[in-house]
């Protein structure tokens, strides 16, 4: 595979997510990338390795205070902030993980949700000194300027986040042809068979869940220099269900679903709630919808067709029911 | 030290809090063990009953009708989940219910919110009494919560182990196409199971709702402790939710005697220490693949 | 003599586990009261058909029938409730439940409440009616599952290697018991136990691969050391 035509889809992807930018307002334009990396990590863990997590407010909430807590108590430098987001990320996620992966399915997707309680409690009312509960900790102007790319600035910021979410595509769809991605689509499918080869699925699982997670506390961290603010509402468990519905509606186990499922949910919140007001019961019904017709979202069920639009070549048998990597 | 009063009123606040568990879980557990489905739905009937409960006590008045009102409600909304949506899941994977389940919960919200709007309602206590245990002073309604959940434990052990089909969902939950095997429709089996779990959460909705405020979030707001009473007692044990319902019941109330936000995350503590030494829970059911 | 009333006719059946195929265009013919065996290695494919008779499976393609009434795309329990049983091989009963509540399961039902004819052929069962079934040894579970799964008279029995893993006089016993039962119930037997299955089969099927490899209709041939040849 030439190095043109692996890098073809992403420049192609980003190109038009970049072009979004012209069509939308900026707040909304920002809000979609930095939720598409929030949802990665989720579409990740769900299409390539099996695992739901109900749980992922929990890590998102991790990155924001971790970052806020250095904006507010000690420093000022944006970049730092968010690489403390991704390291608090990586400890949690490694710390939880160990107990968490060796779980059942079932288990496991309920456990992240308990655990998102417990964060968004903690925050809330135990740790109330120092976060300063619902009110928030506010920090917006103690961020300081940052040469190149001011990341104060919303423009510049947009293109920062930009520039991230390519990488952390690039790093996924790396993943994804690895032999690690293999590994993960292996221990989804059949356990014992990898076992036999000598992997050791706990290991598998156990990165997978750090990776995804650390990157969800990313986006956790861009939100946090992004609003310049964070509340225990950023891991409030009512909103559990946010990553997986846009998951769900992209496509889950596609690579740029989440791209596509972050656009249709944030507009559709957006037209719902000014228009008809009750978005729970749209969202609700379109997740069960969905779910009945077939999983494989928007973006997957577009995808082989436009493939085959574009190439006018066959799509491969089972591509797109559990996961396509990108053109 | 925490004086005697203050320990019987927190035990006894711990039992209705542990009925309320063990109402809803039942149901989380039966739909497990039987359908291999998790159920999340059930948090949708809870907040269902207690919604009906409260229209129907402001018309005539009386709690127990709206209590029976939540529960025919909750019962009802089941049955409809189950013809209209599980039906086409059996087969699949777990997450896949974990996922539509979760659908119609938040669905079900919205439609909440259509009928009855936002504000949080308040319901009446039926029973001003206040009874004298020990030299304390007990609301009465609280004692007749843990009566009525344990005249449910009675009823459904009774229904499992004394009728005919109580005796087929228990062997369902054992092995589901043995029974099948026999010819008997074990689909049937599978709608009975979703009334009882809904009726039952509606009740519990319905019995909890003069204690708390009834709003749109309350089936949210219990979502987690559900979870972790289900997960520490194992899915799929009618005996292992009951045990673990009343366990964590009086862990929050009595941890709140002493600090009140750690009682809070003392479940979690616990389930994460269960987890770690016996993975299932303390009476959980295997995963069987069908 | 042609009889086109087969207790079950099986022809061209395709069945596939996901994306590997497992049985390759399989035909087979019941007479009621027949008994009938199948032969072959393990992973040959036998269960399966089993499965796919008593619609626990979904064939890709091919045709199963009982009595001129097709089978393909019932439910597991109505194709029982239509007379066609299956006892699974993993000697697996309700073991919560008590040998009593076992029986009254089968007999719920069919409605057949007579337990005559199972403490007739089991008469152990009798004894242990209220013992959880749990503790029932592998051939007393066994008799168990025969016994439930005979209620009701069935015209067919899909049997899963009964004798397997049990004690020679147990198989002894099943052998009169299966004799007995073949003069009012046809039985479909999978078996490695040869010599039961020459003693009472009046047809042989091997299967090796998912494949049909051979039909011995002649009572005469269904000898050991025939059927070995295709295992």
């Amino acid at each position: 595979m030439n190095v043109l035509r692996w890098w073809w889809g992403l420049v192609l992807a980003f190109s038009l997510l970049a072009l979004l930018r012209v069509f939308l307002p900026l707040p909304f334009a920002n809000e979609i990338v930095i939720f598409s990396i929030y949802t990665i990590g989720c579409n990740f863990l769900l299409g390539r390795v099996g695992l739901l997590s109900f749980g992922q407010p929990a890590y998102l909430a991790v990155g924001a205070y971790a970052a806020a807590f250095y904006f507010y108590y000690v420093g000022s430098n944006p970049y730092l902030g968010i690489l403390i987001g991704i390291a608090a990320g990586i400890v949690v996620s490694f710390a939880v993980g160990s107990l968490f992966v060796r779980l059942r399915k079932d288990y496991f997707a309920l456990v992240n949700l308990a655990l998102a309680v417990i964060i968004f409690y903690l925050m809330q009312k135990v740790l109330v000194g120092i976060t300063h509960g619902d009110n928030g900790l506010w920090f917006l102007t103690s961020l300081s300027s940052t040469p190149v790319l001011d990341l104060t600035s919303p423009d510049q910021f947009f293109i920062f986040s930009l520039l991230v979410a390519f990488a952390v595509w690039a790093f996924y769809k790396y993943l994804d042809d690895s032999i690690f991605g293999a590994a993960c689509l292996a221990a989804k499918i059949n356990e014992d068979k990898l076992r036999f080869l000598g992997y050791s699925n706990y290991r598998i699982r156990l990165l997978a869940f750090v990776i995804a997670n650390t990157t969800t506390s990313l986006a956790g961290a861009m939100y946090a220099v992004y609003l310049g603010f964070v509340s225990p509402e950023i891991g409030s468990p009512s909103r559990a269900a946010d990553p997986v519905v846009v998951t769900i509606l992209g496509g889950v186990g596609s690579l740029y679903g989440p791209i596509v499922g972050a656009i249709a949910y944030t507009g559709m919140k957006d037209l719902i709630s000014k228009t008809l007001g009750n978005w729970e019961l749209i969202i609700g019904a379109l997740l069960v919808f969905v779910m009945l017709a077939g999983e494989k979202g928007i973006w997957g069920t577009l995808e082989p067709l436009l493939l085959k639009a574009l190439f006018r070549r066959r799509v491969p048998a089972g591509t797109g029911r559990d996961g396509v990597t990108g053109g | 030290m925490i004086g005697a009063h203050l320990l019987i009123s927190g035990i006894i606040f711990g039992l209705s809090l542990g009925s309320i568990f063990f109402l809803i879980t039942i149901g989380l557990s039966l739909c497990f063990g039987l359908m291999r489905v998790i159920s999340l739905d059930q948090l949708l009937y809870y907040n269902l009953g207690a919604y009906v409960t409260y229209s129907i006590s402001l018309a005539t008045g009386n709690l127990w009708l709206g209590v029976l009102g939540g529960m025919a409600a909750g019962g009802a909304a089941g049955f409809a989940a189950e013809r209209l949506v599980f039906l086409r899941i059996y087969e699949r994977d777990i997450t896949f219910s974990m996922i539509t389940s979760f659908g119609i919960l938040i669905g079900g919200i919205g439609v909440i919110k259509y009928f009855w709007g936002l504000v949080p309602r308040p319901v009446p206590d039926p029973i001003n009494a206040r009874i004298d245990i020990l030299g304390t002073d007990i609301p009465g309604y609280r004692l007749v919560i843990v009566a009525i959940a344990a005249l449910v434990y009675a009823g459904i052990w009774l229904f499992l182990n004394r009728t005919i089909i109580g005796k087929a969902i228990r062997a369902g939950i054992e092995d589901i196409e043995h029974v099948e095997g026999l010819g008997i429709n074990v689909y049937r089996l599978f709608t009975v199971t979703f009334i009882i779990a809904g009726g039952l959460s509606g009740l519990a909705g319905g019995l909890n709702a003069p204690l708390v405020m009834v709003d749109p979030q309350m089936g949210i707001d219990l979502m987690a402790f559900a979870f972790m009473v289900v997960i520490i007692g194992g899915l799929g044990s009618i005996k292992g939710t009951l045990v673990s319902s009343f366990l964590v019941g009086q862990v929050v109330s009595l941890g709140s005697l002493i600090y009140a936000p750690l009682a809070q995350m003392a479940p979690f503590a616990i389930m994460l220490l269960i987890l770690l030494i016996r993975p299932t829970g303390l009476f959980g059911s295997p995963l069987l693949k069908r | 003599m042609m009889n086109g009333a087969d207790i079950l006719t099986v022809s061209g059946l395709n069945v596939s586990y996901g994306e590997s195929k497992v049985l390759f265009d399989v035909g087979m013919n019941v007479r009621p009261r027949q008994v009938v065996a199948c032969v072959g290695r393990n992973g040959a494919g036998k269960t399966t058909l089993l499965k796919s008779i008593a619609g626990f499976v979904k064939p890709a393609s091919g045709s199963i029938a009982s009595d001129q009434t097709s089978l393909i795309g019932l439910a597991a329990y109505v194709i029982a409730g239509m007379g066609v049983k299956y006892i699974p091989q993993d000697k697996k009963v309700f073991s919560d439940l008590s040998v009593r509540e076992n029986l009254e399961l089968g007999s719920y039902a069919t409605k057949d409440y007579n337990w005559d004819q199972v403490t007739a052929y089991f008469p152990k069962l009798k004894l242990l009616m209220d013992r959880k079934a749990g503790y029932l040894s592998g051939g007393e579970r066994q008799m168990l599952m025969i016994g439930r799964a005979i209620l009701g008279s069935p015209k067919l029995l899909l049997v899963d290697e009964p004798t397997e893993g049990l004690a020679p006089s147990i198989v002894e016993h099943l052998k009169h018991v299966f004799r007995d039962l073949s003069k009012k119930t046809a039985l479909v037997i999978v078996e490695q136990n040869l010599p039961l299955v020459c003693a009472i089969a009046d047809k042989v099927y091997a299967l090796n691969d998912g494949r049909v490899m051979a039909e011995i209709a002649d009572r005469e041939s269904i000898r050991p050391e025939i059927c070995e040849k295709y295992l």
